[in-house]
This record gives structure tokens, C-alpha cells and sequence, in this order.
């Protein structure tokens, strides 16, 4: 006789994790499964010799402070997640080349009176724009406050209280930025974050970008002190706390139906029953693979169709330790861009190619001294790319000299942007490619991400048509695949909406 | 805190844009067409080439090293595909059903990483007193039977942005099988660097693979190998332990990293030795050693524990086992003696592919072999394969997919 749940939640990843602890708070008896031998999926970590590496975390929005919670901050205070976070002070540093074609390095530091304060010396002129860009946002937060509350949205109230949000957020963001009459090299500035939505500010919703802005320049940045793993673990123990059960190295091969209805999930360690399903699992992997044929529903087709598996960013990501303190090194920036260009638009091009020379550099101890042992120092870089064409193409023995040109293309970054050379330092060196990121989240083409949020399936749109992309009863799938799309914020919070449609269709008898 | 100011935007039809947000994504999708939906993605295809759930192999042939008690054996895929490819200096996990139980052992390859592209893959396999696995396959291993095994796993391989150009490798016995295929990689244009393998035998006779190695630094003027042989004085041979002497006279003048494998007494004399070198910790690598085999010496050990039988409840999913776990041994042990097949790679602490929970009970952790990442260490989580129990232990142990 299979085990039987209340809820199964299929991967244990942001999402799946918020979810199951969700779920669990709410009283239900829970099931958590993971393809891996440990939670969090990007939000891990890995040893190498004497030190511990963080695979994906730049830094997390959304959190805020105490006088100004964000929806992650709210949410695990909510369900009793309790991690130990560290702020960032600063934005950014980003060392590139402005439209123009002329040099730009500029640090942007939080806080919106500095933030502008820093633009207008950068940008001579720029202040009365930005004034009215981050007054929009203002009302943009609120707006997001009433859309989220819970009740329907009532078209009169916002168009009264919320009209400019109403009239930004049909467009995309490098629209809104030029009607705001931000000059060009302020829009240079201000778009440096671009690549953590996957697409350029010629299509991005300007909603998402400006929420983005906002979580990450009002509230500010926070990162955990002890890797990513620390907060995957935190939600974890919260689970196990709550008397939910969680099982590892559990592959989920088909969903189990009774009727039209998903009852159970077929996994490498038996067959579960549940009243309901969460699967933080890629809805086109749900479909191909995991139901049967005749039972994929004719929508989920044609939103695959049209989306024409254009999935987000991915990434290759290189780490290091070094065996000298960080300000030996010379190193002062918690978070450095190094751009070709900082046009989104010829950037995003430029990453279809594997050899692009975009890279993000993090070095965690500037604001974390003992996130390695002493005398050391970790550092990490990003590369993106927009397609994984390159990547694919490769044969295993190109593949491992791959790997070491990503090596050492950082290192050639680090020396021509800011003089330093690595090489004497580096103790331990790992890379992790689109390849390294599908082995371990089996996610389309290794992203991190999910569907790119193109012009026409933007997060707003998604949401707005929320009920109509969850086809098949008692099955919701959750994650970066979902409506709130990719990055640790959404899909804790995507994780724990989800959740609550679950509990309220529980509770009304589950027949849904 | 509603505000209402003009940005001076696009117009009244803005508003419209966004209600219909949700409308014009509907139309998109309705216009599609309804093709079956495929996730096959070539990127997680090679993912899955590099790092299957288990390869399967056959035992191709068998080479009797017989003067150094050891036996080579080259597998080779059964299901016609390329072995995984893997970095010189790699191991494998060999996957062995023995009676009831469900044993894992790592045996660094000894083969060329071209080999991998025609389904080759070669250990070496060296008798050990008391040695369980070991011994079984010597005694039953035959040409034609079939053996699972993992991908090439571990961080034991030359890397140029890391390493010193020139690696002295230091290997004692079947220690020598990484370094073979790191000179099999030098030799075959895979790798490039400068490899000088100072390789401590007993005797001449029980020297493992001197004829591969020969033919090798014949052909590649990148590959050194200096034998020392232990137990016999002998006319073009050093003689004795290698010590820091034998380093630094085959070192020559430029920067160097050290790279040690061999038995558990070889890294205990060497390892001083190559203190005494005063190399940065970035240039002395050494492979994974295994769990002691006497915890009861380890520091901090509670000596009343020894040789105490406890009682152990492993928990698999919708399983439960009960069996006996002697202190004495690692955790991972008494698993696998009760038939349960659980996850364990490297059996050394450092991997953490057995990580487990520990629900309820003590165990004790020798510092030098734990690998855990600093949250695990708070809360409970384990390296079964490096830990020892000290009472009745409840534990929760992952699935394994072979």
C-alpha cells in the first residue's frame, strides 16, 4: 500500500521548499521529494579542500528592513524561517562602456537619496528624473500591495489610485525610462541589473524592472553568512519541525491520476498517494515526460508552442578560493559588472555567443571576513548567456578545455579591469557550466531561470492569467517555470502563493 | 498612501494596455499550434552522458599484476556507449553486490581518458589484509561478468589555473593508477604539463605497470618516473621512503606542486616530509585516504565506546531497517551489511554523496575527515562513510538510483 499525504511537493528548491513549509504550517500531513541528495537546488553549496562555495547566490531582494519588509522578509517570518542575513551596503559596481561608446565605472550604493545623489554626479542633470522615476515606484509598490492582498482587484480603485502604474506597466522599461526624459547614460546606469530578469530593457515589462529597482535599491540587498545551503537548511529543519518528511535522492518518474485528477506521484523509492500535488518542475517536463500522452492538456501545447522552449539565461559560473585576505588582494567591491556594453540590447546579443565577455564577479568576504578560514578569500564570477547553442555543441574533450578558458577568461577580466592578478592566489577552482546546472536541477537546457519573460508572457500577464496556466487538477506547478518566473525571491514567494491555493482547495474538499 | 501625479506619459489607451495584458497572452497562446510537447535539451543529453546514474560495464579483461598482489581490470560499457569522460586522476565508484549486501569502493582510473570514447575504463585492484571488497573481487571477479560503476568523480586531477607547472607526484603502490593516467593524458596531447612521479615499491619486481610507464616516458619527454624501491637496494633505483630530500633533488629550480596517493602508512611518512618543504597549502594535493580503520585512536575518541554493538535504524523513504553497528566501524558499514542500498562515493567524509540525517543518537566525527558543509554541521546531518556511532542511532539515508 503506497504512503499517503496531504500534499506531495516534487523538488526541494526554492520553491518546493517554501511550499512544503507552507503547507506544513498550515497543518497538512506533507511529502518533499528531491531528484538530489540535498534541498535548495542553485540555493546549495559545494566543498572543495578547505573551503565551502556558494553556487548561485549574488545577492536577495526583496528582504528589507525591519521599518520597510519585503514579501521574503514577511514570508519567513511568516512560517518561522529564521536565517542569519548579512546586508549589502552597496548596489553595485559596474566597469563597462556606455552607449555612447565611452568608459563607465561607477559604484552605485543603496538607498534611494544616495542612489540619486551618485547618478547626478555621474550624470550631471539627471536628478528631477530620477526623482519622478522613483516616485513612480512608490506608487508601483503600492499597487503590488493591492494586486496581492488577496481580493479582487477592483479596475476603478486602481485606476484612481494607481494610474501612472497603470500606465507604465503596459509597456516595456526602456519605453517608461525615455518618457521619464532619463538621459541615456543615467538609463546606462540604472539598467546595469538587467540580466537578472533575462532579458533586455527593449522588452522587459517595465513592472518587473521596477520592482527589481525597488527591492534592490530601497530595501536593499541581503546574503546569507553561510551560503545559500544555510537558508535551504534553515527552511528544511522548519519543515522537519513542523513533522513534514522529506525524502532524498528520490527521483518523481510519472504523476499518478484517478480520473482527471493527479492522486499520487510515481517516485524511485515507491509509489505516493496525495490529495494534491506541487511540482517545482518545468511544465514543458511535466508534459513530455512525466504524464501520460493523452492526458497533456491541449493549452499546456500551445502555450509550449508559443513559448518555443525560449527558456532564460544560462549560466556558467566560475569559483575560487584564494589563499589572501581579500583586501590583500585589492578587492573592495562586494559586487563588480564587468560589461561589454551597457546596451542591454547588443549585450543580450553578444551572450548567444559562448565567447562573450560578460561576467559578474562577487567577493563574498568584503562583506562576510570569515566566509572563509582565515588568511583566505572566495570569489566567484557569472557568465551568462542567452543561448546554449555553444554549449551544447562541445565534445567531453572540449568540454574540460572549456572550462579552463572560462578560468582563465576571469582572470583576464579581474587583470584589465581592476589590475589584479589572480593567478599566484588561486588554491581551489571549480566551474560549473549549463551542463553542471542540468545534472544537478535536471531544469531545460541547465537554466537556472525559467521561460524567458518576453514581451507577450510577462510576469503581470502570467499572473493576471493565473488560474488558466494550471490545466490539470490537482497538479500546480511552481518555481522559476511558474508565473512569478526565476530568482530566490519569486519562487520562495511563487513557492508559498502556490501553496496557498493548495491549502485553500484542501480545505474546501479538495476536488479540484 | 495612494499617489497620484502626472508622469506625463503616453496617453489614456495605457491603461487599456494593461488590462489586456492577461488577453493579449491568451490570443498569443490561442494562436499556436498544439504540437506535442519534447524536453529533450542537448545540453542536459551531454549532462546525462557525463554523469549517468550509473554506468553499466562488463569485464573486458583482467591483467594479473601478480609479484604486487594486484589485478587490473578493464571494463568496458555493455551497453555500447562511451564511458563517461572523464580528467585524468579521477576515480570511480564501483557499485558490487556481495552476498546481501550493496557495497560501494572508489578505484582511481588508471586508463587514458581516451579510452572513455571507446567504452574503456581500467582499475587496478591490490590484495589488502582483512580487505572485504578487495579481496572478493580478486577471488571472483571473471572476464564477462558485469559490474556498475559511477562517472570519473573527485577533484584529484591537474588543473593548469591552480597548479604549478610541474606536478612531483608522489605514489606508493596501486597509488601509481591516477598518475598513470595522468601520464596516459600527458602523452595523448590531453593534458599539458610537466610530471615527474617519484613512485615508491617494494621491490623491483613489484614495481605495478614499470613497462607502460617506460614505454610512456619514452614518448613524452613530460613524463619522469623516479622508483624507489623500500625493501631493496639496487643500481639505477632510489632507495628507501621518499623524503623531502628525494623532492627537492628532483624538483629542480622552478615553483612545483606535489601530489600524493598511496596506502594510509605512505601518506603518514610523507606527509611530514613534504611539511618540511614548506610548500603553500595550494600546492600539496593529495587523494582522498579513506576512513580510519581505528577511530578509537582519534583524538577525543570516548574510549568507553570501543567495541560496543549499538543499534541502528536506517530509514529509506516509505523503509525501515533495524541492524546492529559496530563502533568501531563507519556507519555506511552497518548500512550496507543490512542490505540497504544507500548513496557512498569517496568513503573518505569529503564528497558527501551518502549525506544522511541523524534523527536521534551521538556519533563521532574525526575532524580530519569531515567534509561537511558548515550548515550540515549544525543540524545534524552526516557523511555516514566517515562516522562512527557512539549510542542507538536513528538515521535517514537518501535513495541511490543503481
Amino acid at each position: 500500500m503506497a504512503a499517503k499525504y496531504d500534499v506531495v511537493v516534487v523538488g526541494a528548491g526554492n520553491a518546493g521548499l517554501s511550499a512544503a513549509v507552507k503547507c506544513a504550517v498550515e497543518g497538512y500531513k506533507v511529502l518533499l521529494i528531491d531528484q538530489h541528495n540535498l534541498p535548495g537546488g542553485c540555493a546549495s553549496s559545494f566543498r572543495r579542500g578547505r573551503f565551502e562555495f556558494d553556487p548561485s547566490v549574488h545577492e536577495i531582494c526583496d528582504f528589507g528592513p525591519e521599518d520597510n519588509k519585503g514579501h521574503v522578509r514577511l514570508l519567513m517570518e511568516r512560517n518561522g524561517v529564521n536565517v542569519n542575513w548579512i546586508t549589502v551596503p552597496d548596489c553595485y559596481r559596474c566597469i563597462s562602456t556606455y552607449s555612447d561608446g565611452t568608459p563607465m565605472d561607477v559604484t552605485m550604493p543603496c538607498g534611494r537619496e544616495n542612489f540619486i545623489a551618485a547618478m547626478e554626479k555621474y550624470v550631471p542633470g539627471s536628478r528631477p528624473s530620477m526623482e519622478k522615476f522613483f516616485d513612480l515606484l512608490l506608487e508601483i509598490r503600492a499597487a503590488k500591495v493591492y494586486m496581492n492582498d488577496g481580493t479582487p482587484n477592483d479596475a476603478k480603485y486602481m485606476q484612481k489610485h494607481f494610474p501612472n502604474t497603470l500606465r507604465a506597466c503596459g509597456y516595456n522599461t526602456l519605453k517608461v525610462l525615455q518618457a521619464l526624459k532619463i538621459p541615456q547614460k543615467a538609463i546606462d546606469i540604472l539598467g546595469v541589473y538587467w540580466p537578472y530578469l533575462g532579458v533586455p530593457l527593449d522588452t522587459i515589462n517595465f513592472f518587473h524592472f521596477g520592482n527589481m529597482i525597488d527591492m534592490y535599491v530601497i530595501r536593499q540587498a541581503v546574503i546569507p553568512h553561510h551560503t545559500s545551503h544555510e537558508i535551504s537548511m534553515t527552511f528544511l529543519n522548519r519543515f522537519y519541525e513542523l513533522g513534514g518528511e522529506a525524502w532524498f535522492n528520490c527521483r518523481a518518474e510519472e504523476f499518478l491520476f484517478d480520473g482527471d485528477k493527479v492522486c499520487g506521484v510515481r517516485t524511485s523509492l515507491g509509489d505516493v498517494e496525495c490529495e494534491q500535488c506541487l511540482a517545482n518542475i518545468n511544465p514543458d517536463i511535466i508534459d513530455a515526460k512525466m504524464i501520460p500522452k493523452d492526458r497533456v492538456p491541449e493549452r499546456d501545447k500551445k502555450l509550449s508552442a508559443a513559448r518555443n522552449k525560449k527558456f532564460s539565461t544560462k549560466f556558467c559560473m566560475i569559483y575560487m578560493a584564494l589563499n589572501k585576505p581579500i583586501e590583500e588582494i585589492g578587492i573592495n567591491d562586494y559586487c563588480i559588472f564587468f560589461a561589454e556594453t551597457a546596451d542591454s540590447r547588443k549585450e543580450y546579443e553578444y551572450m548567444k555567443s559562448i565567447d562573450n565577455d560578460y561576467n559578474i564577479l562577487i567577493s563574498y568576504n568584503t562583506l562576510i571576513p570569515d566566509f572563509s578560514p582565515a588568511g583566505t578569500s572566495v570569489i566567484s564570477f557569472t557568465k551568462l548567456f542567452s543561448e546554449s547553442e555553444d554549449w551544447a555543441k562541445l565534445t567531453p574533450q572540449e568540454y574540460y578545455k572549456m572550462k579552463d578558458k572560462m578560468i582563465g577568461k576571469c582572470i583576464a577580466d579581474v587583470k584589465k579591469n581592476l589590475g589584479i592578478d589572480l593567478t599566484p592566489y588561486i588554491e581551489e577552482v571549480e566551474v560549473a557550466t549549463p551542463m553542471t546546472f542540468a545534472r544537478y536541477l535536471g531544469t531545460p537546457d541547465g537554466t537556472p531561470y525559467g521561460f524567458e519573460l518576453s514581451d507577450w508572457d510577462g510576469i503581470i500577464a502570467r499572473m493576471m492569467d493565473i488560474q488558466a496556466d494550471f490545466t490539470i487538477k490537482g497538479l500546480r506547478h511552481i518555481g522559476a517555470g511558474s508565473f512569478m518566473a526565476d530568482g530566490y525571491s519569486s519562487t520562495w514567494i511563487n513557492g508559498d502563493l502556490c501553496a496557498q491555493l493548495v491549502c485553500a482547495d484542501l480545505r474546501e474538499g479538495g476536488n479540484k | 498612501m495612494a499617489l497620484n501625479f502626472k508622469v506625463g506619459l503616453i496617453g489614456l489607451l495605457d491603461m487599456l494596455k494593461f488590462a489586456n495584458l492577461a488577453k493579449d497572452r491568451e490570443k498569443v497562446i490561442a494562436s499556436a499550434p498544439a504540437n506535442e510537447i519534447t524536453a529533450d535539451y542537448p545540453v542536459n543529453k551531454f549532462a546525462k552522458a557525463m554523469h549517468p546514474d550509473y554506468q553499466p560495464f562488463v569485464i573486458e579483461d583482467i591483467i594479473d599484476h601478480a609479484a604486487a598482489g594486484a589485478k587490473s581490470f578493464i571494463l568496458k560499457r555493455s551497453d555500447g556507449k562511451p564511458a563517461s569522460y572523464f580528467r585524468a586522476g579521477q576515480y570511480i565508484s564501483l557499485k558490487l553486490p556481495i552476498g546481501d549486501s550493496f557495497v560501494t569502493r572508489p578505484y582511481s582510473i588508471s586508463s587514458s581518458p581516451t579510452w572513455a570514447l571507446d567504452g574503456l575504463v581500467a582499475v587496478t585492484v591490490k590484495a589488502n589484509p582483512g580487505g572485504f571488497a578487495a579481496d572478493w573481487m580478486l577471488d571472483n571477479f571473471k572476464v564477462g561478468d558485469e559490474v556498475k560503476g559511477s562517472e570519473g568523480l573527485g577533484s584529484f586531477f591537474y588543473e593548469k589555473y591552480r597548479d604549478a607547472r610541474h606536478v612531483i607526484a608522489l605514489a606508493g603502490g596501486s597509488g601509481i593508477t591516477p598518475f598513470l593516467s595522468m601520464a596516459y593524458a600527458i602523452r595523448d596531447g590531453i593534458e599539458d604539463f610537466d610530471l615527474t612521479i617519484l613512485f615508491g615499491s617494494r621491490t623491483e619486481d613489484a614495481i605495478l605497470f614499470r613497462k607502460e610507464l617506460d614505454e610512456i616516458c619514452a614518448e613524452t619527454d613530460k613524463v619522469k618516473v623516479v622508483h624507489v624501491l623500500s625493501d631493496e637496494k639496487k643500481k639505477g633505483f632510489e632507495n628507501g621512503f621518499i623524503t623531502a630530500d628525494l623532492i627537492k633533488k628532483y624538483a629542480g629550480n622552478d615553483p612545483y606542486s606535489v601530489f600524493i596517493c598511496g596506502p594510509e602508512a605512505m601518506y603518514r611518512f610523507v606527509g611530514k616530509e613534504v611539511d618540511k618543504l614548506g610548500l603553500e597549502k595550494k600546492n600539496v594535493r593529495q587523494e582522498f585516504l579513506g576512513a580510519t580503520k581505528t577511530v578509537w585512536l582519534e583524538p577525543g575518541y570516548p574510549q568507553d565506546k570501543k567495541d560496543k554493538v549499538f543499534k541502528l535504524t536506517v530509514r529509506q523513504g516509505p523503509n525501515e531497517t533495524v541492524c546492529d553497528c559496530s563502533a568501531n566501524e563507519p556507519i555506511l558499514v552497518a548500512i550496507e551489511r543490512a542490505g540497504i542500498k544507500a548513496p557512498s562515493r569517496c568513503r573518505s567524509g569529503e564528497c558527501g554523496w551518502c549525506r544522511s540525517r541523524v534523527t536521534s543518537g551521538d556519533v563521532f566525527i574525526p575532524g580530519a575527515t569531515d567534509g561537511r558543509r558548515w550548515a550540515d554541521k549544525q543540524c545534524g546531518e552526516i557523511h555516514p562513510c566517515a562516522s562512527f556511532a557512539l549510542s542507538d542511532i536513528t538515521i535517514v539515508v537518501p535513495g541511490e538510483y543503481y
